[in-house]
């Protein structure tokens, strides 16, 4: 694992209530702004991309990847993941509604590629579903560990 | 036409460091297995105006914007559907010439 990886910020939450994406984006930031790891107008900074650039973080059926620039506030580099009770529609033509929103900060352009590397990685190994099983958010939190140690 | 080695790729977002990253690997995973020698970039959509390339590839609601300006615009709406990847960009290919043995 590298250092970069092993510094990164990584939590989970299984099982919150959205009222749609807007709030599940909210929702998904939450844990990175508690901990400090993006600042606390990046979960809007967040919503403002998909207002501009449409839904295309929603990147495959039922997954979310909400995100900023570095200059909108990512303090640290971190993934957050979260499961809805309900899912979301974003209005995207083939991959609503979405019931994982996972939430990345990255402080520059270049520090994010192994940790995305390693979460695209994990999901094509199946993590969705062993997400989605957590009840809660220690299952959760455990679940997404794999991530921190597959880079 | 003969197929420029190695292709310019460019995966394309609205940010171009997100799903363009998760795209940039799936596209390269793909291009490796259909062994063509490719070099892929994850841009955002605005910079990728402004830059030369053989294959652009991204979420339909960005790659529209590109019809016409590369050889080869693919849109796709699954990162993790590698084989659906494969499929659209093997039939892009073989409409340029580009799976045909290279001179």
């Amino acid at each position: 694992m590298s250092e970069l990886l092993e510094e990164a910020v990584l939590v989970g939450r299984a099982r919150r209530p959205a009222g749609g994406w807007r709030d599940a984006i909210r929702v998904a930031c939450d844990p990175l702004v508690e901990r400090e790891a993006v600042s606390e107008h990046y979960p809007q900074r967040c919503i403002e991309m998909v207002e501009e650039h449409g839904p295309y973080i929603v990147l495959a059926p039922g997954i979310a990847l909400a995100h900023a620039r570095p200059e909108d506030g990512a303090l640290r580099l971190a993934v957050a993941a979260t499961t809805l009770t309900e899912p979301v529609a974003f209005g995207h033509e083939d991959n609503d509604p979405v019931d994982l929103v996972f939430a990345f900060g990255s402080p520059d352009r270049d520090q994010h590629v192994g940790l995305l590397s390693a979460l695209a990685t994990a999901l094509l190994g199946g993590l969705a579903d062993r997400l989605r099983a957590a009840e809660d958010d220690e299952a959760l939190q455990a679940a997404l560990a794999e991530v921190g140690d597959g880079g | 036409m003969s197929r420029p080695d190695p292709l310019k790729v460019l995966t394309v977002c609205g940010v171009g460091m997100g799903s363009s990253l998760m795209l940039r690997m799936t596209a390269e995973d793909v291009l490796k297995r259909m062994e063509v020698p490719a070099k892929v970039e994850a841009t955002d959509v605005s910079s990728a105006r402004g830059m030369q390339a053989d294959v652009i590839i991204g979420q339909g609601m960005h790659t529209e914007a590109f019809e016409g300006r590369a050889p080869v615009v693919v849109g796709i709406s699954n990162f993790m559907d590698k084989d659906g990847l494969q499929q659209q960009l093997t039939e892009a290919f073989e409409a340029q010439g580009w799976l045909e043995p290279q001179p």
